[in-house]
């Protein structure tokens, strides 16, 4: 099978490289037809008329059951909060590569790093759906005016910026892909400045998104809002990008296994481990500050409500217990109680930011006037999904992500 | 001033203001407050005081007139059965609570706050809190709706149905504003329920009202100091919780509560990449030692 | 009256990212220029 540019050849003309991505855009592997293409495109399809639909006629019935009072959906909630978050292995990762200088984790840094880079290219696309005036979506950016003002501004500039400095770290391997030396030697350069900013942005964005509802005082309840919503969802964002880290690379491993040389198999074993013992202390932290919350904020008294319990639930179910198995996992090198206790961490990190946009948030208001997703949203919010895993497979199966890079990357230079 | 009946009294105010608007908008450049810095008792607003209010709704008809909105039927008492929000075509709703002190009816529309949540909320700047008070949405929104997750009053409401939707709320008749006149509910309130003039000028009038009444009203002017204040002040015969107010949205002003992490921002632009690039050059030597 | 001065709080908020935008940019040329002098 050829490897594209990998096998040394620079691309020279721009014809050349147009008949080259013809040919990269013929689907590897067997077949088109496996369980997961089965599922996944019809659902893309549908997806995508349904985007279509939701431009024409705008957010009401049926198209989603936002309302007065619950504006904001699980297109704010799960695609832009819990996604942004699940993205925080990136920001976590190259902190830990290239200024920690750690080499443990190198093998996994470029598929990290285009996850994180696709999620938030998918998540904007999310944020442009959930903009009822969509067409003015540019203006915050263009000027039309700077709301510096507000915590959204900041968010949506981070955004804008973070796929930036993402793509730029990314850039090397679409330079190897292509078979660009020069270029490649660049874009290598650029890696620790595009780094250092990203983890600056990510910090701010990632808190950022906890800010947006400081302001809604009174309509969260008393158990999860607090002063400290930014650094909470800060912390929590390390652990929830580095569960997913373990979630999607295990998937990674077996899809892509063919990819990925006999060192890398061995070294990945080592990977989880560490990657759990990591996910274990930030877990063990957070757990202690959500404890000094409820302390100083003198709640202990709401713990004996339907939503104090909801609240455990949450933070001792889903946050304290993976952190035990994390360290459990760990200790004894055991794969599986590592991968339960990721999956269990993700699902108390969507729980986690769903209270904050419409479960914990107006608790106090009766069923039948709550929120919950139509249909049309949560299929939309699928379509996303499988889009961005067609785009990272189509990547993964191309550029050197998950194989190595070619010979002429020198070892000094290779990122 | 005891000697002064309320009809004079009325008259006298709006002459005032009129006058006072008349002038401001002949000689523009001087009157409007410069800069960012003015003070809160100059921001315009209306006293509503719900003793007075005998539920009419005449103000509800004039503020859709005045606002191209679907006039409502005033004339149908059903809709005081149940407690009405403002919604996408009624930017002002009245609504009825059976008290200790019998009927109180409720005028409700946007607080206008003076630091209000929406405006800080707004990323484009739709949400303006104009000089003399007023809080106006601008068709340069994108309809992210954060406004409306930050209101404490919930106000802003949003039009989900339409495939080109705006926010809907109050906006104190800024256009009427422009040309010298009073809001449209205040000039077609028949009880002088409802005052128009400046904070500094509805206050006092409050104050002497419950001043020279002691008995008829409860001892507290709502939005006077609730979320650090706001242009539509309340007079009530009963605490404020029996009419609708939520009364624990507390005097802070809203947006102090992102003011916080916004200071933070430029102190972590700052900060981080000093300590990742030193932390980068320290294992950089350990690196080399290697 | 006792009303007060109503301060715009996030009326430098335009000039504190000008200064960030800046700073990081200096500080590139600033870590360039400490890298050559050792």
């Amino acid at each position: 099978m050829m490897n594209g540019r990998l096998d040394g050849k620079e691309i020279t003309s721009l014809s050349e490289f147009f008949r080259f991505f013809r040919d990269e855009l013929k689907p590897k592997g067997k077949t088109i037809f496996t369980p997961f293409n089965i599922i996944s495109a019809p659902i893309i399809i549908l997806g995508f008329v349904l985007i279509i639909l939701r431009l024409v006629i705008g957010l009401g019935r049926p198209v989603t059951n936002l309302s007065q009072d619950f504006p904001w959906g699980i297109w704010i909630g799960f695609d832009v909060m819990v996604g942004v978050a699940f993205a925080g292995g990136a920001y976590v990762l190259t902190f830990i590569v290239y200024i920690l200088r750690s080499e443990k984790y190198h093998p996994i840094i470029r598929a990290t790093v285009l996850n994180g880079f696709l999620a938030y290219v998918f998540y904007a696309g999310a944020i442009f759906l959930d903009c009822g005036r969509w067409w003015n979506i540019v203006n915050p950016i263009i000027g039309r005016e700077f709301g510096v003002n507000s915590v959204l501004f900041l968010v949506a500039w981070h955004f804008l910026l973070y796929m930036l400095a993402e793509l730029i770290e990314f850039s090397p391997a679409i330079a190897e892909w292509l078979g660009l030396r020069r270029i490649r030697k660049i874009l290598g350069s650029l890696t620790i400045g595009a780094v250092i900013f990203g983890i600056t942005l990510s910090t701010l964005h990632q808190s950022g998104l906890g800010a947006l509802v400081m302001m809604a005082k009174w309509k969260i309840h008393p158990l999860w809002y607090t002063e400290f919503i930014p650094i909470l969802f800060f912390v929590s964002s390390i652990f929830a990008g580095l569960s997913m880290v373990i979630f999607e690379g295990s998937i990674s491993h077996k899809v892509f296994g063919h990819q990925i040389d006999e060192a890398h198999h061995k070294a990945y074993n080592d990977i989880l481990v560490g990657l759990a013992k990591i996910c274990a202390v930030a877990m063990f932290a957070y757990s202690f500050l959500k404890l000094i919350v409820l302390v100083h904020d003198q709640e202990w008294s709401l713990l004996k409500t339907g939503m104090g319990f909801w609240f455990l639930v949450e933070v001792v179910g889903l946050v304290f217990i993976p952190c035990i198995l994390f360290i459990q996992g760990s200790r004894h090198q055991n794969i599986l109680v590592i991968r339960i206790a990721s999956v269990l961490t993700m699902l108390g990190i969507i729980i986690n930011r769903l209270n904050y946009v419409f479960i914990a948030y107006k608790w106090y208001l009766p069923f039948r006037v709550r929120y919950y997703p139509t249909w049309i949203e949560v299929v939309i919010t699928l379509c996303i999904i499988f889009t961005e895993i067609w785009v990272f497979r189509w990547i993964v199966n191309r550029m050197p992500v998950l194989k190595h890079p070619p010979e002429w990357v020198r070892e000094n230079e290779e990122h | 001033m005891n000697n002064i009946d309320r009809r004079t009294f009325f008259k006298l105010i709006s002459s005032g203001i009129a006058g006072a608007i008349g002038g401001k908008l002949v000689t523009p450049g001087i009157a409007w407050a410069k800069g960012t810095n003015f003070h809160s008792d100059e921001f315009y607003g209306i006293l509503v005081d719900t003793t007075r209010c005998i539920g009419c709704r005449r103000c509800e008809k004039a503020c859709a007139e005045a606002n191209n909105l679907p006039v409502p039927d005033i004339n149908d008492t059903s809709v005081f059965n149940h407690e009405r929000q403002t919604s996408v075509i009624q930017w002002n709703v009245v609504n009825r609570f059976e008290t200790e002190k019998g009927t109180v009816f409720v005028p409700r529309r946007c607080m206008h706050c003076n630091q209000a949540a929406c405006v800080a909320a707004c990323l484009v700047k739709a949400m303006k809190k104009r000089k003399t008070g007023q809080v106006t949405w601008d068709e340069n929104c994108l309809g992210c709706r954060l406004c409306m997750v930050s209101c404490p009053f919930d106000i802003p409401k949003f039009e989900y149905d339409k495939a080109i939707p705006k926010i809907q709320k109050c906006n104190l008749c800024w256009g009427r504003f422009q040309d010298g006149k009073p809001p449209a509910c205040v000039e077609a309130c028949p009880m002088d329920a409802l005052l128009f003039g400046t904070r500094r000028q509805l206050l006092e009038e409050a104050r002497r009202r419950i001043y020279q009444q002691p008995d008829k009203y409860y001892h507290h002017i709502f939005g006077e100091l609730e979320v650090g204040g706001t242009s539509h002040l309340y007079l009530s015969a009963v605490p404020f919780e029996q009419i609708g107010f939520r009364t624990d949205v507390g005097t802070t002003p809203y947006p102090e509560y992102s003011k916080g992490f916004l200071y933070a921002v430029p102190f972590i632009l700052v900060l981080w990449p000093i300590l990742m690039l030193g932390m980068s050059q320290v294992t950089k030597r350990q690196q080399n030692k290697e | 009256m006792e009303g007060f001065t109503y301060i715009d709080i996030f009326a430098t908020k335009h000039i504190e990212y000008l200064l960030v935008i800046f700073f990081l940019l200096t500080l590139i040329w600033l870590w360039k220029f400490l890298g050559r002098a050792s």
